[in-house]
């Protein structure tokens, strides 16, 4: 008994890792014997000029290899004039690997430049940059202004957004249902901006190797995953302790506003890093007034509990506060691909909550949930007061 | 909840990070354009003021002339044979870490600068190594049938004889006929042909310029810009004439794409003979415009030692490339005719 248990044991492992051997028996053919296989076409060399930086009096050009093949920096230009210039740590990159480029270079603030690379082979590669500035100097003062900027975006309009509580506790089923959907439909439109962001940014800055929109599905995909995952436990061990249902789903929601405006601060903090600073003023101006909303979608699912101040408070600055660290880190130490994983993790984040609320409704509505007038005009409702305030960013 | 932090912190410290560099203790300098000196850890990007290790020597080419396997005829014609070969599969450093694949006469962009005396009897035997079908055009007075253009050699060893007498006097440009002509002449098929007068120009320290671009990343717009090929060159390996010399440059404006070149002297002027082919100047100035394939002869001589400029004053070419310096010497045989600065 014992030894066809373990022969069937061992078959199991066998069948398992069979494949496997094929799969490395294939690779490995491909890449030895079979190498001519494979050996069409010219590979073309191509490097992406991910970041532009105007410090002191040089400009720092972060490059990547982003082609199939190794190459080597051989030249720099400004607005296509060569100018001599040093490449650190060295010249020769292999696929992924980033070198700087520093060219010192007189540059003036406010006016665009072009960065150009040119490579071994002479192919020139060249990232266009609409207005000098300065890069931001990570100083306790622009930590505090960022701070002040995160706080002022982040923190205040969900907590003005909180305010709204004491109106939906006292209102009927039917009209809370409104509001919960109407949170949906706020939630929903922030997902959507939150990818269009990070299609954007990935558009202008990533390499075509990164598979920019791809790269946005998996993240958005694990991260609605793992919250998924993580926030059911959070409900079960919620059923099974003190923490009510509404404040774990209250908590959350705001976890995913949290991740949400974190992508928010990254955006201010690589404006006002950019220079663009009267486009960065709309965008705070528009963000603050955009994020009042979200504070009603903490309110609603907490409004059928007691009312927990410091709970609120708390959830209040789960949401707001990320927006103060993206502004550090967008401003400070911006990286395209950061931004990307950042928005993409949001978005998930989003869709989790979106899908929770939905559920919750679903409880008390019974199926047909968008038959509901209430849902159905909370829902809509939602997006275009979304769409409405977006505007002013 | 915990799980999700790590990732994200995880990632983050991966995107943040993206290179571990090694310090390297070693720094190097180099000097900008403004005279600043910058320190580096890792390597010097300088197509200006590094050494130059390419193969091309514009320095030999500047002052060399091939004047032939000399024969005279029966009717007491100098004959002057010289054998040309056409090759396009070089790969050659045209600046510091930049290759590109040139197509040349005799292994060089430009090909030799070839020389006759009026009235004598050119024989130049062509040889195409290439891949491609090649020719020889030369500007001009000669038959139909040695004009190199519907007479195309093919390639691996395909031959052909250009003869024909020199002339007019002046100096001309010669170059690969074979369409699509823009790519034959772009990757280097030229050279310059100077025809003497039978009565000698004054003695002079005399050198050949083929201004040309060069269009690495074949997107019709020129990369580089160089009075013989290599951008920069002569700027960081001055010309070194001397003070109350006759100097007399052959021209040849061979850049492709632009429309217009030009040649600006500082701190002089010179005297201007369009195409060579007359003997008494055009033109007294510092700058001449030149289209495609226009050439001439500049004369000067310098008064006061020291480093003058020359270069495009179109400034983009001469920022990517096209400018030299000449660094004047006193005439060790001259000092009596020196011209004191004031006086």
């Amino acid at each position: 008994m014992e030894l066809r248990d373990n022969s069937s044991k061992g078959k199991t492992i066998a069948s398992g890792l069979i494949p496997f051997a094929f799969v490395i028996i294939m690779m490995v053919y491909i890449f030895g014997p079979g190498a001519d296989l494979l050996d069409l076409g010219i590979p073309l060399p191509e490097i992406t000029i991910e970041k532009v930086d105007f410090v002191g009096s040089e400009i720092h050009a972060t490059v990547r290899n982003t082609g199939p093949i190794p190459v080597a920096v051989a030249m720099a230009d400004v607005n296509d004039r060569i100018q001599p210039a040093a490449v650190e740590p060295d010249r020769y990159l292999e696929r992924f690997e980033t070198a700087l480029v520093r060219i010192p270079f007189e540059w003036n603030e406010a006016e665009p430049y072009i960065i150009g690379i040119t490579i071994d082979d002479g192919t020139r590669f060249e990232k266009e940059i609409e207005a000098a500035a300065p890069a931001l100097e990570p100083t306790l003062d622009l930590a505090i202004f960022f701070a002040i900027i995160g706080t002022y975006v982040g923190i205040i309009p969900v907590m003005i957004g909180l305010l709204w509580l004491p109106f939906i506790k006292k209102i009927s089923k039917q009209k809370f249902n409104f509001f919960l959907a109407l949170t949906a439909g706020l939630l929903l439109f922030l997902a959507i901006d939150s990818i269009e962001e990070a299609v954007e940014v990935s558009n202008e800055n990533l390499a075509g190797s990164f598979n920019g929109i791809l790269l946005i599905a998996t993240v958005v995909v694990l991260s609605f995953l793992g919250l998924y995952y993580s926030g059911n436990k959070l409900v079960e061990r919620a059923s099974s302790s003190k923490i009510a249902k509404p404040v774990a789903i209250a908590l959350m929601i705001s976890i995913g506003i949290g991740l949400h405006n974190f992508g928010e601060g990254l955006a201010i903090g690589a404006a006002v890093g950019l220079g663009s600073v009267a486009f960065s003023t709309f965008l705070i101006v528009g963000f603050a007034l955009h994020n009042t909303t979200e504070g009603i979608a903490i309110a609603a699912p907490m409004s059928r509990g007691k009312l927990m101040i410091g709970k609120l408070a708390a959830m209040g600055i789960i949401a707001g506060s990320p927006a103060i660290f993206g502004a550090w880190i967008g401003g400070f130490v911006y990286s395209p691909f950061t931004s990307v994983i950042f928005l993409g993790i949001g978005a998930g984040a989003i869709f989790q909550v979106i899908v929770v609320i939905l559920k919750w409704i679903k409880d008390e509505e019974g199926e047909n949930i968008f038959s509901s007038a209430s849902v159905a005009s909370g829902f809509a409702i939602g997006m275009l007061v979304m769409y409405l305030t977006s505007i002013l960013v | 909840m915990i799980s999700l932090l790590s990732i994200v912190i995880g990632l983050s410290v991966i995107v943040f990070f993206p290179t571990f560099s090694d310090a390297q203790s070693e720094q190097k300098t180099f000097v900008t354009h403004s005279g600043a000196v910058v320190k580096t850890s890792g390597e010097v990007l300088d197509p200006l003021y590094t050494e130059s290790t390419v193969e091309f020597d514009p320095d030999e080419f500047l002052r060399n002339f091939e004047y032939g396997r000399v024969s005279i005829s029966d009717s007491g014609q100098t004959i002057r044979d010289y054998t040309i070969i056409a090759e396009d599969d070089g790969i050659q450093e045209i600046s510091p870490g930049i290759f590109y694949n040139v197509w040349t006469f005799n292994g060089t962009v430009p090909g030799p600068t070839i020389r006759a005396t009026e009235g004598d009897l050119v024989r130049v035997h062509f040889i195409n190594n290439g891949a491609k079908e090649h020719t020889i055009h030369f500007h001009g007075i000669h038959p139909a049938g040695m004009d190199g253009v519907f007479e195309p050699v093919g390639g691996n060893g395909g031959q052909f004889i250009y003869e024909f007498e020199a002339g007019p006097v002046g100096v001309h440009p010669y170059h690969c006929h074979v369409m699509p002509l823009e790519e034959h002449i772009v990757h280097g098929l030229y050279g310059v042909f100077i025809v003497d007068p039978k009565e000698e120009r004054p003695p002079a320290d005399e050198m050949v310029m083929v201004l040309n671009g060069l269009d690495t990343d074949f997107d019709t717009e020129n990369n580089f810009y160089a009075a013989n090929t290599i951008p920069f060159y002569y700027q960081h390996h001055p010309i070194q004439i001397n003070t109350n010399e006759l100097i007399r440059i052959y021209v040849v404006n061979m850049v492709e794409f632009d429309p217009i070149n030009n040649f600006h002297l500082h701190g002089n002027l010179y005297k201007y003979y369009p195409t060579g082919t007359d003997l008494v100047p055009s033109f007294y100035t510092d700058m001449i415009t030149l289209s495609q394939t226009e050439r001439g002869i500049m004369e000067f001589e310098y008064y006061y030692p020291g480093k003058y400029l020359f270069h495009a004053h179109k400034v983009e070419f001469s920022e990517k490339g096209w400018v030299g310096l000449f660094l004047v010497k006193d005439n060790p045989d001259n000092n009596s005719q020196k011209v004191e600065y004031g006086t």
